[in-house]
């Protein structure tokens, strides 16, 4: 017997809940985490991306990550 | 630097700007809007505990959104954070990583915290743990000690900051008679601070709480924006400014910092673990009930996560940074001190932000706009410190009220009797941080409010030992009553031994192994990640072996709170 759309829409939610909450620990650990060691040296030379210095470059991207999880969590999860 | 040499050749300029009555009449405005808005609540209210604490349950999104922002963030959005960067240059603007994960804890959280006060007339954080855990007082009592251990030193340290903060608006200002005595300057704002605080908490509760919450709220957003603007604008404009910032020496541009204080692995755990525990302290707790619908929440969730670090990141963390180009700290006999401009001593550098806009922001928009922009961020700044304090000061007179006064002491008393226990606690509480911080400026040496300070710093991280117990009653329902009550012990007990308190009561000499290894592990990680740690593994190991909340109750429990 097939397993009912209820069975099913809980299935994916369950699944995008894991994707989502595995994202956001990602972009937790590369933005203020471990990941820094990443983008360290260069910053420590002075080095900038886009205008930016390296950091604070980097502390801007990973911020977007982090607000573009909250807000698909908020479309698809929060009902 | 060329910046520098130029700000040199204004110096005069800067001396001639006088902020003149102008930091007096926003002062005086903004209290009589505080005071009106503590008075329309009270007429807006009915005498029962729940419209006290919770203004009914029924709060929508602007107020649901402005008052957990202005709640999170006290003096130290305006002065510790930029304090910090300012001294250490840019790791630490990643402090505001932490925020997207805040606001989506206001959802995930909020929205099962506020569905089970719907159904089972919850109010505070022990009345929902306690009671799923089989309403252990133990439980109920540890529950409410880690509330108070959080709230208690942010109230006395916000009180105390509005003293700073008075003798940085009325510079020229060494004293005031009143009732026929000399005042100083520190002890009105001290006073002016707390008791215009306490009374529009006593007389409108949670609704004056909130909507004062809502008018700070803006100020604080806008006073950040306008900040970083200013600094921005007083370096010629972005891409001088970024310019600028990326000559800095390379310990400001990169890791661990200035100072050696930041790691990477410090960094993390200070987004992780000091974002929840500031979400679930008492006062927080409190504000998911009292919203509208979990769709208030939802809302308020994003207004948050996009919001607020935004205003960090673009607004008041430029400020610091720009700064540390205007203003670089020196290096006096090994010691790092800020900037002559900014202060001479090593814990003046959270006057970054006064300093630097009290001098520059007159200049760019000239002397009369800018002494009331001055003014304003200002008083954006002391409304950070009210916003803190009056939601602790009500989340202490819940906790105390609910959990410790109707539980144990008046089990039948009535509504009418919880209110004005909860107004006598306020009361007690603001005058009690008031004489600590009088006699704290009167006398250095003063203990209990060297201690207080101490404890500060570790709040969040007792707060924080209430995580393992709200995450395994809302989401995992595996752990037991015994095992929440040891996990809290051992967490609460692990932070302690990371304050002065260990060394104070068995003396240096038996502590100094146990003080280097805690100073190291300070320096790696959040101090409440260590204590969270110690404190799930014993929750985990001990709920293995005793028994576990009856599975009746576990389900009614998880059906309230699916309930749509």
């Amino acid at each position: 017997m097939d397993p009912s759309p209820n069975v099913i829409e809980l299935k994916r939610k369950s699944r995008l809940v894991r994707i989502l909450g595995a994202a956001f620990l990602f972009a937790l650990i590369m933005g203020p985490g471990p990941g820094l060691y990443l983008i360290n040296e260069y910053a420590k030379s002075g080095g900038s991306i886009f205008g930016l210095p390296a950091l604070y470059a980097w502390c801007l991207f990973w911020f977007g990550i982090e607000v573009a999880i909250v807000l698909i969590a908020a479309k698809t999860l929060w009902k | 630097m060329e910046v520098v040499v130029e700000m040199l050749d204004i110096d005069s300029l800067i001396a001639s700007i006088d902020m003149g009555d102008t930091p007096l009449v926003i002062l005086g405005l903004y209290m009589v809007m505080l005071f009106s808005f503590g008075v329309i609540a009270y007429l807006r209210s009915n005498s029962s505990e729940e419209d006290f604490y919770l203004a009914g349950r029924s709060q929508g999104v602007l107020v649901t959104a402005l008052t957990i922002m202005a709640t999170m963030f006290s003096s130290a959005a305006m002065l510790g954070i930029p304090g910090l960067i300012y001294r250490d240059g840019l790791p630490f603007v990643f402090f505001a990583l932490n925020l997207p994960l805040s606001g989506a804890a206001i959802y995930v959280i909020g929205s099962r915290v506020w569905r089970l006060g719907q159904k089972r007339g919850y109010m505070t954080p022990a009345d929902l743990i306690a009671d799923y855990y089989g309403g252990s007082s133990l439980l109920r009592c540890l529950i409410a000690l880690t509330g108070v251990l959080y709230v208690i030193p942010y109230i006395v340290m916000q009180i105390k900051a509005g003293g700073y903060l008075a003798q940085r608006m009325f510079p020229d200002t060494e004293t005031i008679t009143l009732f026929g005595g000399n005042l100083a300057i520190f002890e009105v704002g001290v006073m002016v601070l707390s008791i215009m605080t306490m009374l529009y908490v006593l007389i409108g509760g949670m609704r004056s709480v909130a909507w004062t919450d809502v008018a700070q709220g803006f100020l604080i957003l806008s006073g950040m924006i306008i900040a970083g603007l200013a600094t921005v604008m007083a370096l010629g404009g972005p891409r001088s400014f970024f310019q600028e910032v990326s000559a800095l020496p390379s310990e400001a541009l990169s890791l661990p910092g200035a100072s050696g204080s930041w790691s990477p692995w410090k960094l993390m755990t200070i987004c992780m673990f000091a974002s929840l525990a500031t979400m679930i302290q008492p006062g927080q707790w409190i504000r998911y009930y009292s919203a509208r619908s979990t769709e208030t929440l939802k809302r308020s969730a994003l207004i948050f996560a996009i919001l607020l670090p935004s205003c960090f990141l673009f607004g008041v963390m430029l400020v610091a940074i720009g700064a540390r180009v205007i203003y670089p700290p020196v290096i006096e006999s090994g010691v790092m001190l800020p900037h002559l401009a900014i202060g001479t001593q090593s814990d003046e550098f959270d006057q970054v932000v006064i300093a630097l806009l009290q001098e520059h922001i007159p200049l760019l928009l000239g002397p009369a706009v800018g002494v009331v922009i001055v003014s304003i961020i200002l008083v954006a700044i002391m409304a950070a410190s009210m916003s803190t304090a009056d939601s602790n000061l009500h989340a202490l007179s819940a906790v105390l009220t609910r959990d410790i006064y109707n539980k144990f002491l008046r089990p039948k008393a009535s509504e009418r009797e919880k209110t004005w226990f909860g107004r006598a606690v306020i009361i007690v509480a603001t005058l009690l941080a008031l004489w600590l911080v009088m006699q704290g400026e009167s006398n250095p040496d003063f203990e209990p409010l060297a201690l207080i300070a101490q404890l500060m710093f570790v709040a969040m991280a007792f707060s924080c030992q209430l995580l393992p117990l709200a995450i395994d009653a809302l989401f995992i329902r595996k752990g037991t009553q015994t095992g929440a009550i040891c996990g809290i012990i051992a967490g609460v007990g692990t932070v302690f031994l990371f304050t002065p308190f260990p060394a104070l009561i068995f003396g240096d000499g038996s502590f100094s192994s146990l003080a280097q290894l805690t100073s190291t592990l300070s320096g790696l990680f959040d101090i409440g990640f260590c204590g969270f740690l110690v404190n799930i593994i014993v929750f985990a190991l001990v709920s293995l072996f005793t028994s576990a909340p009856s599975t009746d109750a576990v389900a009614a429990f998880e059906s309230d709170m699916n309930a749509p």
